[in-house]
């Protein structure tokens, strides 16, 4: 078994809240605007309290083997077979988010910052950070949330009460927005959008098991929700729901007209930085549970050897699509919109195969919860 | 005729050939070092327990001595033994000593009671020659009526407790550690018959005094610094730590210089995994030799590769005896004027003496000038390449304008300047530290005349740069801990490179990079980052100084035996009533 090393439940949740929130930064405002209009801010809460309720499914199905992660999980209870399979689609899983993510965040940064820049040069820094993060292991990445989570959070702050001078509150109006089965089922739909809280089940035994496992959980999707619920909203507040489906990120176009005087202006600098910051900590997690699951499947005792053939796959997946469109269309809304069949469904027809057949974890191992 | 002679003689040989007489030159030449072990082999004098290596020269061995060698093999003077043979011993001393090539060894015969052979042995000029006249020669030949005994066997003993008059004299029975001593500065008596020596503490070698610090000044607060003699350094600190339990261990290191290293502790205090592991580390360092604490820094360290020093250093006395109280360790080697203390984490780097000893605001104030100082000093330069290369936009159009203006006529690149202006910056403080103190002071002044005015005429680089080197060298002039200081200079010359290939991108990736290694390091056993990352229990001295009463715990991290430093109420009198006290009322202010 490979060690990951321990670390607390406030660096998990703050782990956690940052691979949820990242994509704030990105199209993912956009796209709910677009389809929900002014209902977008609450439609998120809905797909929040979605997520909320897999959640708890899936929190279920790890009390009910404690002490186990979901790969040892799923070996148990659907075979040796079937359960390394269902792991495999969970790595390709995070290694293809993990590349479109990245493939997002270099198209963006193109667009906004470095145009004349060769987009391998900015892939390869990148990933330079994420092999190193991957390196030092799950430790270092969860206390690089922590030391990044407090500008990254000041920073949205910042950006959010800056622009207060162009909130307009009766943009929120109709509040219905394309009415209420339309907001329901994007809604419900979208609480793929914070299914990465998943995550933790594949790292439960480094946040010292099930009891952590759900608390940080939940703690992560609530605040993660009003977070991105309040982004929403701001957004809604400043350019109205017809533009606010436009901007490539409305986040950055926050920051970028805040405007106080000739040099209190354009503070997209701020952006810039925590943006980065937040994709590090995203891509870098993520990057890292693909090994881990893949690790933990095959009884790989080190890590380290695979970070390359890995980081490898990710550089592939990022380069595959050809342009930005590509990449927010296919790639972004498949994997907000649908890989909640993935992370929830699959762990939840385990659960359901586990009660049918009966099986349970040992419980002399539930001290370790 | 003769002179006439010399003269032609002089003429030809201008004009003829002759040839040179060959000059011999000198090379070393190359001694195979198994052929000389094994030959070192053969005599037993040599093979040591690893304290001494063998050093590829075979020692004669006096005939006195192979004489002996065949009768009395018993009384062999060895590194383990001690020959009950006067002469036997003398002539170990002389040999271990390389004499008589070895000018230093002296070795002054005489006889005590007109009866007994002795000798004292020390090292010239290590030793204190008052104490060795007046309190063991004058001690040992005018005391004879003390010698009434007769008795003819071993009286070192009797010296031991009737005769010598210096403060600290123990026996020792083993060669080594009697040259050992001798090499300490001590002179070792020796009295024919016995199987000891006398150690008589008589160190007497020059010394500095003890002096105002030269890298941690402070304004309010001791003026005190470590100085090269290991003794004195070890009483300043006990000066501040007035507790029977402050314990002094001293290991030797180095094979050939064996220095002498004492590690400090509070026993009782101190989590003694910690004492336990310096040790270790120390005691397992097999090299010719330490000279000092830097150089031991180097074999003990965590990550030989970090970019951070992973142990503090300081030259002051209290602030060791305070991170000693925090259940730290302190590492003092002899001859080095300064102090190690393990494990430590990245704040205690930025913090300075000075803080504790001021009122809290005033040290919290200090502490965010230094954080911010550290900032500027490694990513202002970076910032500057990349705002002026990618980001234009985000620069208020003014403030663009005047840049902009500034670097019209200058022809180069910004990287460029930066770089330029940067190196040149290093060679003023490089040059500052090498030449000699008295034009020390002018080369700054040359420097900046130069540098600035003159560059900035010429059109070699632009006026805003200056500002922006100038800003970061006081910045880097800020931090306390010079290594660290160091390290940022070496980061630096990283953003700058980054920035100017990617901009602000590039710069945050090399903060995460930096970051990353950061979180990865441990000060022996202490994650770098803690008490922040991993998350350790509220700390009441991180960045935001609390009043000192307010700070009832030690540092989370080093696991101390007594975790509290003081009570929740320290501050007893505000609960206590003064004894002169009275209930203000009303009335007081009647007629004012």
């Amino acid at each position: 078994m490979m060690k990951e090393g321990n670390f607390g439940i406030r660096e998990a949740v703050y782990l956690t809240i940052l691979v949820l929130i990242t994509k704030i930064f990105y199209t993912s405002i956009r796209v709910v605007v677009k389809t929900t209009g002014t209902a977008s801010w609450y439609s998120t809460l809905i797909s929040c309290v979605t997520s909320i309720v897999l959640f708890l499914l899936l929190y279920t199905l790890m009390k009910r083997f404690p002490g186990k992660d979901l790969v040892q999980i799923f070996d148990k209870v659907t075979g040796k077979i079937i359960g390394k399979i269902l792991s495999l689609v969970f790595v390709l899983y995070f290694i293809y988010y993990a590349g479109s993510s990245l493939r997002e965040f270099v198209e963006m940064i193109k667009a906004y910052n470095l145009p004349y820049t060769p987009p391998s040069l900015i892939l390869a820094a990148f990933i330079t950070v994420i092999v190193s993060l991957a390196y030092v292991g799950l430790e270092g990445i969860s206390r690089f949330a922590v030391v990044s989570f407090y500008p990254i959070m000041v920073g949205i702050l910042a950006i959010l009460l800056l622009a207060v001078p162009y909130y307009n509150f009766n943009a929120i109006f109709p509040i219905g927005g394309y009415g209420i089965s339309k907001t329901l089922s994007v809604g419900l739909l979208r609480s793929s959008a914070y299914t990465e809280v998943v995550i933790l089940a594949f790292i439960i035994n480094s946040i010292h098991g099930v009891k952590i496992f759900k608390k940080t959980g939940l703690i992560s999707l609530g605040i993660a929700g009003i977070i991105i619920s309040a982004t929403i909203l701001c957004s809604l507040m400043a350019f109205d729901y017809p533009q606010g489906g436009e901007n490539v990120s409305d986040l950055f176009q926050l920051a970028r007209i805040i405007y106080f005087n000739r040099f209190f202006q354009r503070i997209e600098s701020i952006f810039l930085f925590i943006w980065i910051m937040a994709s590090l900590v995203t891509v870098g997690a993520t990057f890292y549970i693909s090994l881990s699951i893949f690790c933990k499947a095959f009884n790989v005792e080190q890590h380290r050897p695979l970070i390359l053939p890995f980081s490898f796959l990710t550089f592939m997946v990022a380069l595959e699509p050809k342009s930005l469109t590509e990449v927010t269309q296919r790639n972004i809304a498949f994997v907000r919109t649908y890989s909640i069949f993935i992370l929830y469904l699959i762990p939840i027809f385990v659960l359901l195969l586990a009660f049918i057949l009966g099986k349970k974890g040992a419980e002399t191992k539930h001290a370790k919860g | 005729m003769r002179k006439k002679k010399t003269l032609f003689q002089n003429l030809l040989s201008y004009i003829t050939y002759k040839e040179k007489e060959p000059i011999k030159e000198f090379y070393i030449p190359e001694i195979n070092e198994k052929e000389s072990s094994q030959d070192q082999g053969n005599i037993p004098d040599h093979t040591n327990k690893g304290h001494e290596r063998n050093r590829g020269i075979i020692k004669p061995v006096p005939v006195a001595e192979m004489r002996k060698e065949k009768t009395a093999g018993q009384n062999q003077a060895s590194d383990n033994t001690v020959s009950t043979n006067i002469q036997q011993n003398m002539d170990y001393i002389n040999q271990k000593f390389n004499a008589p090539d070895n000018k230093d060894i002296i070795i002054r015969q005489f006889t005590i009671a007109k009866r007994y052979k002795a000798f004292i042995a020390y090292l010239d000029g290590m030793v204190d020659r008052v104490t060795i006249n007046h309190f063991i020669l004058a001690a040992l030949m005018e005391n004879d009526d003390k010698f009434t005994n007769g008795d003819e066997s071993c009286q070192l003993e009797f010296i031991l407790l009737n005769v010598l008059q210096t403060n600290q004299a123990k026996k020792l029975d083993t060669p080594r550690d009697v040259i050992y001593e001798i090499l300490s500065g001590n002179t070792v008596l020796y009295v024919d018959g016995c199987d000891y020596y006398l150690v008589n503490e008589t160190k007497g070698y020059d010394k500095r005094g003890v002096e105002t610090p030269q890298v941690e000044g402070v304004v309010l607060g001791s003026q005190e610094a470590f100085n090269e003699t290991l003794r004195t350094n070890i009483t300043l600190i006990r000066k501040y730590i007035k507790n029977s339990n402050l314990t002094t261990e001293f290991i030797r290191v180095g094979i050939e210089n064996q220095q002498l290293c004492a590690v400090l502790s509070i026993n009782g205090l101190t989590n003694p995994a910690i004492v336990d592991e310096v040790k270790r580390r120390i005691k397992s360092i097999k090299s010719d030799a330490i000279l000092g604490d830097g150089m031991l820094e180097q074999f003990i360290e965590d990550n030989p590769f970090s970019l951070v020093p992973t142990m503090l250093t300081t030259e002051r006395p209290d602030r060791t005896a305070s991170h000693l109280l925090e259940g730290k360790v302190a590492i003092l080697v002899e001859g080095a004027p300064f102090c190690k203390i393990v494990p430590i984490s990245l704040v205690s780097l930025i913090h300075s003496p000075e803080d504790a000893f001021m009122r809290w605001p005033y040290g919290t104030l200090l502490r965010f000038v230094r954080v911010f100082a550290i900032a500027i000093s490694t990513l202002l330069p970076g910032l500057y390449v990349a705002l002026t290369k990618f980001h234009q936009e985000m620069v208020p159009t003014d403030l663009l304008i005047a840049i902009a203006k500034a670097k019209e006529n200058v022809p180069f690149p910004t990287v460029v300047e930066v770089i330029l202006m940067e190196l040149s910056f290093e060679l003023i403080r490089e040059a500052g530290i090498r030449i000699p103190g008295i034009i020390g002071n002018t080369l700054g002044i040359i420097g900046a005349l130069i540098l600035g005015q003159a560059a900035v005429q010429a059109n070699i680089v632009s006026p805003v740069l200056i500002i922006v080197v100038a800003v970061t060298g006081l910045g880097n002039f800020a931090i306390p801990n010079y290594s660290l200081a160091l390290s940022v200079r070496l980061a630096r010359f990283f953003f700058i490179f980054l920035g100017a290939l990617l901009g602000f991108y590039g710069i945050t990736i090399g903060l995460a990079l930096i970051w990353v290694s950061l979180f990865n390091i441990k000060s022996f056993g202490v994650p770098y980052f803690s008490p922040v990352a991993p998350k350790t229990s509220r700390s009441a001295d991180l960045f935001i100084r609390y009043p000192v009463w307010n700070q009832e715990y030690r540092p989370d991290y080093v696991n101390a035996l007594r975790k509290k430093r003081q009570t929740k109420i320290s501050r007893k009198w505000t609960q206590q009533n003064p004894e002169n006290n009275y209930d203000r009322e009303e009335s007081d202010d009647e007629g004012r």
